[in-house]
């Protein structure tokens, strides 16, 4: 097996920065601005993501780049508006819930098509609402782990409703339909087999475009749907969208992404290196940069390992971070020091910041009452001789994870504590690092379509288990478990609330910084917009002259 | 000369080679850590439920043991099955379909402008009439050797697709957008071929033989290509089965430079994701491409000169030339 050069790792290189340098100051100088002269400007983008989107099973959408996909050419019955944050209808004119929160009755729109020319209607949605809840387990398609497990769902045709029951309250329902996996997709979808299911060319929605061709890992074709007109209320385009084809290419090479875009060649690519941000501005491109509503990154701090195991410890940590510091040092104005475990906007935040303010008078007072009191040659901390020592592996999802866990362990240094550096690849990185019983904190945290679900799926002994607590911290499993069946949503924001207390309190979790999705366009590509979750729509961009 | 019953041994030599290495490699995957599916069910970004998780491992086989799990690929392989990768959900033939169509371009391409390349910088170094030329010509073997092809390709990249705008830097133009990618491959692994092709042509310039030839009135260029190229020639060739193995290591970092999505970029991808059907057929695939071209090339030597073949033929081995160490480029 050949080794991989360095350079094609996701790390900008000496090298290659040095020589984008000078060959983007020669392209640059020699691009000039391409007028058309008052002809019809032709309504085609060519969007150049980071990443080859993977699999377009419905119930799976693991990956950013593979919901940015869903989420332009399929619907969902509820929306989010990226705005307000406010849930709006969609494909559901309307929506009940009951008081107890069992029953929910949904009236479908009328009039709206696949693009296979079948009736998106109430069977349809049913049909949809079974498949997510249960999966097909003889056609290898899983459950979404985001919906209810037991639901009964009838119709009625007359009234275009759609009466869901459940087994016992599900707060984070609606949230979860107007999540990018609960897009709705027509029986040609559902019953094809699970791998002609993977391909995107077989994913029929009723969004505004449509798969018209798919080169795996090379090329995604959109088209504009024609005769779309059941965006949400708040849209200001109320038809087709303006684009007729989105050339949807992945570049995985950032150099080669941002050359493509500064030579004309593509109007859109996913992520630029923070460094890179300013001068685009300059010369007219707009960088737009969105946090979804979800969760913040953050680092849980495993209380089963040494040292970590000291709540002392724990909070000095939290203390000794400076994130105003790495922000000015590494990121832009496109990025946001954490408040809490949930991004701001997110239904239930509270802002938790000033428990975990950077401090170092405090961490060090923290560490100096937990024992670690002497300092060894290198300047770190021991206790009964043992240095004082926290492990982890640098994050494999995000792009500016290594320099910003490298600012973190001088920081750490700083107050007194050696944090070890370890890397993994891609593949091995989940399995292994969470196995690893030195391991004291990951990095996790990314938009969700429902907080307390999110927060659950990594917390609680049912879930992933991050903390390694096997349930044993009884308060934390019921507060996590509790939010589930709050229907009122006061009751549930306060509940929601309650978790965030309990995670910063406890020094469970250490929120880092605000994710943040960064997108360039060129300067003619008009009317870019990011969803709630921080997703790319395209369904308003106009390319003007 | 049996050289039926020279081949038909040869060929089931190479058989068992590849059994043994598509064995291997199937084996050697439920060793290394790491499960892709295991990933997929505990992604970060979406886990799922236990309950699914177990209905995935029964679809997949995960939940029998690699024995059990390699005779059950083998039997499917028989059948032209590949299987499905793990992490996309495609079927391997497709991927592979698609994958093999462009490095067989790339590689021909590649193949060509190395022989070409490598042919003229050793006919230049060994004959040209001017002496700076000449010493000019024997320094460029080391300075492709040595330049990273991720810069080389970049800069290929910046000046014919950013600066002048003649070849798109993404999209597929059919062959034109072959070219920069194999220039820069052919940079790469022309300098060793280079280097033994100048060491070949300056030991066959001194044979007895070219004097004799002389002396019998044959033209200087005559000698050069019609004799002393073809002596000369012989551990190049031997070097050139070499090199498609290392045209298809270096496809790795070229395709994704170029983002083209050949084997090199399937074997990078699969690898990193042990997504192991994927692997599995990648492995197959180069092995029985590079056992058929030593197959070709024992041949080939056997016209070039009939008494390498003989002694082949007689001893059912075959000699091989040194392969000359190619440090690895790595940008610093």
């Amino acid at each position: 097996m050949p080794a991989i050069p360095s350079a094609l790792r996701r790390t900008p290189r000496r090298t290659v920065a040095l020589t984008v340098a000078v060959i983007g100051v020669i392209a640059l100088a020699g691009c000039a601005a391409g007028g058309t002269g008052g002809a019809e400007v032709p309504q085609v983008l060519t969007y150049l993501d980071a990443e080859v989107p993977t699999s377009a099973q419905v119930q799976e959408s693991g990956t950013w780049q593979t919901r940015a996909l869903q989420q332009n050419v399929t619907d969902r019955l509820i929306s989010r508006n990226p705005e307000t944050n406010e849930l709006e209808p969609w494909i559901a004119e309307s929506w009940e819930q009951s008081a107890d929160g069992l029953d929910y009755t949904f009236v479908i729109r009328d009039g709206v098509t696949y693009s296979d020319g079948t009736p998106l209607d109430v069977n349809s949605v049913k049909k949809n609402l079974e498949w997510q809840s249960a999966g097909d387990p003889d056609n290898g398609v899983s459950a979404n782990g985001q919906f209810p497990a037991d639901i009964t769902v009838t119709v009625d045709e007359a009234a275009r409703e759609v009466h869901v029951h459940l087994a016992e309250p599900y707060a984070p329902l609606l949230n979860v339909l107007s999540s990018w996996s609960a897009g709705l997709v027509a029986d040609a979808t559902i019953d094809a087999p699970y791998e002609e299911q993977t391909q995107f060319i077989n994913l029929i929605g009723s969004g505004p475009f449509v798969v018209t061709s798919e080169t795996y890992a090379q090329e995604i074709v959109l088209t504009r749907r024609d005769g779309y007109a059941w965006a949400p209320q708040s849209s200001e385009n109320q038809g087709e969208a303006y684009l007729e084809t989105l050339t949807w290419i992945p570049v995985e090479e950032d150099s080669v992404r941002l050359g493509t875009l500064t030579s004309g060649e593509a109007g859109a690519i996913r992520y630029v290196e923070p460094s890179e941000e300013a001068s685009l501005s300059a010369q007219g491109y707009h960088v737009q940069s969105k946090t979804g509503v979800g969760l913040s990154n953050q680092w849980f701090l495993r209380p089963t390992t040494v040292p970590l195991d000291d709540l002392a410890v724990r909070r000095a940590v939290s203390h000794a971070i400076d994130r105003e510091a790495i922000l000015e040092a590494i990121y832009t104005d496109n990025w946001s020091a954490a408040t809490s475990p949930l991004a701001p906007g997110t239904d239930g935040y509270v802002d938790e910041s000033a428990k975990f303010a950077y401090d170092p008078v405090q961490a060090a007072d923290l560490l100096d009452e937990a024992g670690w009191t002497r300092k060894d040659a290198d300047g770190y901390r021991t206790k009964d001789g043992e240095r004082l020592h926290l492990k982890t592996y640098v994050d494999v999802y995000d792009n500016t994870a290594k320099s910003l866990f490298q600012h973190v362990q001088a920081q750490l240094k700083d107050a007194g504590i050696e944090l070890e550096l370890d890397e993994l690849d891609y593949s091995s990185y989940w399995g292994t690092a969470f196995a690893d019983p030195e391991v004291g904190f990951l990095r996790v945290g990314w938009p969700h379509p429902d907080s307390g679900v999110g927060l659950a799926e990594y917390y609680s002994a049912d879930g992933s288990d991050l903390l390694g607590l096997d349930g044993s911290d009884s308060t934390l499993e019921e507060l996590l478990q509790q939010q589930y069946t709050l229907v009122s949503p006061a009751d549930r924001e306060a509940a929601l609330g309650r978790i965030q207390d309990y995670l910063i309190d406890n020094a469970y979790v250490l929120p880092i910084l605000n994710d943040s999705q960064v997108i360039v366009t060129r300067p003619e590509v008009e009317g870019f917009a990011f969803t709630d979750g921080a997703l790319p729509s395209f369904y308003n961009v106009k390319i003007t002259s | 000369m049996s050289n039926a019953g020279y081949v038909l041994r040869r060929s089931l030599q190479a058989l068992i080679v590849i059994a043994i290495v598509y064995t291997f490699t199937f084996f050697i995957l439920f060793v290394l850590p790491g499960d892709p599916l295991e990933n997929k069910i505990t992604n970060p970004v979406n886990p799922l439920p236990s309950s699914t998780a177990d209905a995935l491992r029964a679809y997949y086989g995960f939940d029998q043991g690699p024995v059990a799990q390699f005779f059950a690929h083998l039997g499917r392989l028989f059948t032209g099955d590949l299987g499905f990768s793990l992490v996309n959900g495609r079927a391997v033939s497709d991927l592979i379909g698609q994958a093999l169509g462009e490095t067989i371009v790339l590689a021909g391409l590649a193949l060509l402008f190395t022989a070409a390349l490598s042919s003229a910088v050793a006919l230049t170094a060994v004959f040209a009439p001017w002496r700076w030329v000449r010493e000019a010509a024997r320094g460029l073997p080391v300075l492709s050797i040595s330049a990273p092809s991720f810069l080389v390709g970049y800069l290929l990249l910046a000046m014919f697709s950013f600066q002048f705008g003649w070849v798109s830097s993404i999209r597929d133009q059919g062959l034109a957008s072959f070219v920069l990618p194999a220039l820069t491959l052919a940079f790469a692994s022309s300098g060793t071929l280079s280097q033994v092709l100048i060491q070949g042509l300056t030991g066959a310039s001194r044979q007895p033989f070219v004097a004799v030839l002389e002396a019998k009135g044959v033209s200087g260029i005559g000698i050069v290509l019609r004799h002393i190229l073809k002596n000369g020639a012989i551990p190049s060739l031997t070097l050139l089965a070499l090199v498609v193995g290392d045209l298809l290591a270096g496809a790795v970092v070229v395709e994704t430079i170029f983002n083209r999505h050949g084997l090199g970029y399937f074997t990078y991808t699969s690898v990193r994701d042990q997504d192991t059907p994927v692997i599995v057929a990648i492995v197959l695939l180069v092995s029985v491409v590079y056992i058929a071209i030593n197959l070709a090339t024992d041949l080939l030597y056997v016209r070039l000169d009939p008494r390498i073949g003989q002694s082949l033929i007689r001893a059912g081995t075959r000699r091989r030339a040194p392969r000359l160490q190619q440090p690895e480029a790595v940008p610093a």
